[in-house]
């Protein structure tokens, strides 16, 4: 990235991946990313929360991206992250399976999501960000987290 | 200015000011003559004006002030703490807090001060609002008057003269004093005589007083015209003229001794009787001031955070033994068991400044107690016990309903009328007690009165008439049994519902606050002896021991105060009752909770134990055993929270961090039970 400089139109993105496909949440939204650590299960929640994990003294959910958006699942390697965000007061951490970059992208990029975009429930992805021969999937965290639904068991 | 920074810091200190007026009110009720204490409530009330005025908040100033007029005169011995006095003064600090709430709620309803303003200043001039009591101690008015002055003033009556006392209110902030109390004077001395002034006109001069002085005019004009000489002068905020009859009735007898002593000798009596007891003050000031300066005010948030903090730390020094351990580090090791006792008493520290007295709890009840019985015409007694008892900040946050609620009921059910109590053969002032006391890992809270009892038949019938237990149940129950049925939500044992208390909300309601906070309530009767609630709670809701307990590779704690005993036993123990597994212990049959099913926990393999762990469990009269694959042991551990996104699982009531880093879940035993 050779550009420094941002226009006010350009969002900031971090990059992850989960199998082949790459996937962005706004910058704003995370709070830091951790490597894999011991998360212990909670019984009666739905199976895409994996349990919760000890963040310096505060106990924090952490949720199965892959299980969440029904991606094939895959043992955890060196490059799984947790990434820990920051949705509405809500602090949640995603399991993801590599963390590659943050990179900026302008709006006009961004196209709104087809009704179905790489198997993913299209309430689930706010946009496409186009870059380059690259494709971004932008997660509406919202509705991953399940904040604005209720959370079944399933 | 921008004040808004200094609005929680306002709240708060004008909340605890009117805290300390209202228990020191409630003093002085008691032991009139007590100038320590009217010291402390002027200087509370002194400081909610200017605070008040500095934020902007005028009508609580305004109030304040009048407040402080009056409380300056008791203080200057000018006038007694009378009830009526003292009532004034109560509803005052009512009115104030109502203002306060009303600014912390942003809410800008207007309230109404101007009849407790016209109250106040009237009482401030010794003039009675109600009772005659004051005017039978003519001596106590606000002007003192002198033979000579009286016979000044009896002589002029006969010349169609009038005395009148007029009370001249400078504007807050004027600068020359002063010379606007000069030019008051003259102007008042165009009219006619002026015979006294409070302060001296000396000391006016020298502007050794405060807002407002008192003259004493001997005059034709009639008061319109007086009132309109003196707001004519600027800067004059207010004035208030009154005839004074009742001060020349009670001195013209008093006049007839002829032998006049020189005004002098007796303004200097005066003057010294005044200054001694403000001497005074000024020591009591500086010595209340130098105790007051040792605390700091922390937000509640800081400390959890700082709890967290002292816990991470703890974990990381666990991370640290074990490096030390696994690489052979003998410094290492040494090292850390130094870091070791200074984060454990760190932590002790930490618990310790999260605890506060009860007495912050207490101290609000007497004035209730106080209202409550006058308006029941009732007469109690509240004697509060162990006050510095300390609990957890979050236990003292919700224990002040339950204890409001108990204290209601011991006097509108409790404590008879005084006549009753007398037929009784009991002295006819109640008396309830609260007391507070550590009891191991507990704190004991007690609300007993020494009113009329609870009648165990009584309550059987109207339990057995509202429908919640049936006749023969009732004929079955034990007395003691018979009274804890007040605890059975819908019930209430008052014939006619009042505003204090039987909506037969009460009861139930508080036994579960009370259980919500992980405690217990009992009640002990005797009919005609009194009554005895005992309410039994953790000393923090953020610690509690824990048995930490295996489920194949998952670790889960369980409280320890809900388990009674952990047993072995072997496969052949579980018999089964309709499906049910059930354990015979001592006679009992008690069901067994699979926890590894109910939680669904990963079964690795199938394992066969030739012994089983259960861990006896009890939530009020039911008991069940959970089987565990393996006892880990005993530990404090710090309680947290699973946040929104988890919130309500059942089963599970929280979680905790372990000493590896590791979170652990804690089991909700009463949910466990019933999920069976």
């Amino acid at each position: 990235m050779a550009e420094k400089t941002y226009s006010s139109n350009e969002v900031q993105l971090v990059v992850f991946k989960l199998g082949r496909e790459e996937y962005g949440v706004s910058i704003l939204q995370v709070q830091e990313i951790k490597r894999m650590t011991d998360i212990t299960r909670v019984p009666h929640t739905p199976d895409y929360i994996t349990g919760v994990i000890n963040l310096r003294g505060s106990v924090l959910p952490v949720v199965d991206l892959k299980k969440r958006l029904n991606l094939p699942a895959q043992e955890s390697t060196d490059h799984t992250r947790i990434i820990i965000v920051k949705i509405d007061e809500v602090i949640v951490g995603m399991v993801v399976d590599a963390v590659s970059e943050v990179l900026a992208i302008d709006q006009d990029h961004i196209e709104s999501p087809d009704a179905v975009v790489g198997g993913v429930a299209a309430n689930f992805i706010s946009g496409v960000g186009k870059l380059d021969n690259r494709l971004l999937i932008l997660l509406n965290l919202e509705m991953i987290i399940g904040i604005s639904q209720d959370t079944k068991a399933s | 200015m921008d004040t808004n920074q200094y609005m929680g810091m306002f709240l708060e200190e004008s909340r605890e000011h009117l805290q300390t007026l209202n228990s020191c009110l409630l003093e002085l009720e008691n032991d009139p003559e007590n100038l320590s204490v009217l010291d402390e409530i002027f200087r509370s009330a002194h400081t909610i004006k200017g605070m008040s005025a500095t934020m902007g908040f005028t009508t609580i100033a305004e109030l304040t002030h009048e407040m402080e007029n009056v409380l300056d005169l008791l203080r200057k011995n000018q006038l007694k703490a009378t009830h009526e006095i003292v009532d004034t003064v109560f509803k005052c600090v009512d009115t104030l807090e109502q203002l306060v709430e009303n600014v912390a709620s942003g809410n800008n309803a207007a309230i109404d001060i101007k009849s407790l303003i016209d109250k106040l200043t009237k009482l401030a001039k010794g003039e009675p609002v109600v009772s005659t009591e004051e005017i039978k101690s003519g001596e106590r008015s606000k002007l003192l008057l002198n033979e000579t002055e009286a016979l000044i003033i009896k002589t002029a009556k006969g010349t169609g003269m009038q005395a009148f006392d007029i009370v001249v209110s400078l504007r807050e902030g004027c600068l020359l004093k002063s010379a606007r109390a000069y030019m008051v004077i003259s102007a008042l001395e165009e009219l006619g005589e002026i015979i006294k002034a409070i302060p001296s006109t000396e000391d006016l001069e020298k502007e050794k007083f405060d807002h407002s002085f008192n003259v004493l005019l001997l005059t034709g004009a009639d008061l319109d015209k007086i009132q309109q000489t003196v707001l004519s002068i600027s800067e004059v905020e207010k004035v208030e003229v009154l005839l004074c009859e009742h001060i020349q009735n009670s001195n013209v007898a008093e006049v007839s001794s002829p032998a006049v002593i020189p005004e002098t000798v007796i303004t200097d009596i005066q003057s010294t009787k005044l200054e001694k007891p403000s001497q005074a003050n000024q020591a009591n000031t500086v010595e209340k001031k130098m105790k007051g300066g040792q605390s700091v005010r922390v937000d509640i948030d800081k400390l959890d955070s700082l709890l967290n903090l002292v816990g991470e730390l703890v974990i990381n020094k666990t991370r640290l033994e074990q490096i030390g351990i696994t690489h052979r580090l003998a410094d290492l090791v040494e090292t850390i068991e130094q870091m070791d006792r200074v984060t454990t008493d760190l932590q002790a520290v930490v618990m310790k400044v999260r605890m506060v007295p009860v007495g912050q709890v207490f101290n609000r009840f007497p004035r209730m107690v106080r209202d409550l019985s006058r308006d029941l015409n009732k007469e109690v007694n509240l004697i509060i016990q162990g006050e510095e008892t300390e609990l957890d900040r979050t236990v003292i946050d919700e224990i002040g309903d339950p204890l409001v609620h108990l204290l209601r009921n011991a006097i509108d059910h409790g404590i008879e009328k005084p006549h009753e109590r007398q037929a009784h053969g009991k002295n006819p002032i109640g008396e309830i007690r609260l007391i507070a006391r550590h009891e191991g890992n507990n704190v004991i809270i007690i609300v007993e009165d020494d009113g009329k009892g609870i009648n165990p038949d009584v309550i059987k019938q109207k339990a057995v008439d509202k429908g919640l237990i049936s006749q023969t149940e009732a004929d079955k129950m034990d007395s003691n049994d018979a009274v804890r049925l007040v605890f059975l939500p819908g019930f209430s044992t008052a014939d006619v519902v009042t505003d204090v208390s039987g909506r037969g909300v009460g009861m139930d309601a508080v036994k579960n606050k009370i259980e919500s906070l992980g405690g217990m309530v009992d009640v002990e009767t005797k009919l005609n002896e009194g009554s005895k609630f005992k309410i039994r709670l953790p000393l923090t809701l953020a610690i509690i021991q824990a048995l930490l307990v295996k489920i194949c590779e998952e670790i889960y704690a369980i409280p320890l105060g809900s388990i009674d005993s952990t047993i072995n036993v072997t496969p052949e123990d579980i018999k089964t009752i309709q499906n049910q597994e059930v354990i015979l212990l001592r006679g009992q049959i008690i069901p067994i909770i699979r926890l590894a099913k109910v939680l669904g926990v990963p079964q690795t393999a199938e394992t066969l134990q030739d012994e089983l762990f259960v861990v006896i469990v009890h939530m009020g009269e039911h008991r069940a055993g959970i089987i565990v694959d393996n006892l880990i042991g005993q530990q404090e551990i710090v309680i947290k929270s699973l946040g929104k996104l988890l919130a309500g699982i059942k089963v599970i009531a929280g979680a905790t961090i372990l000493g590896n880093g590791q979170v652990a879940l804690i089991l909700d035993v009463g949910a466990l039970m019933q999920y069976n």
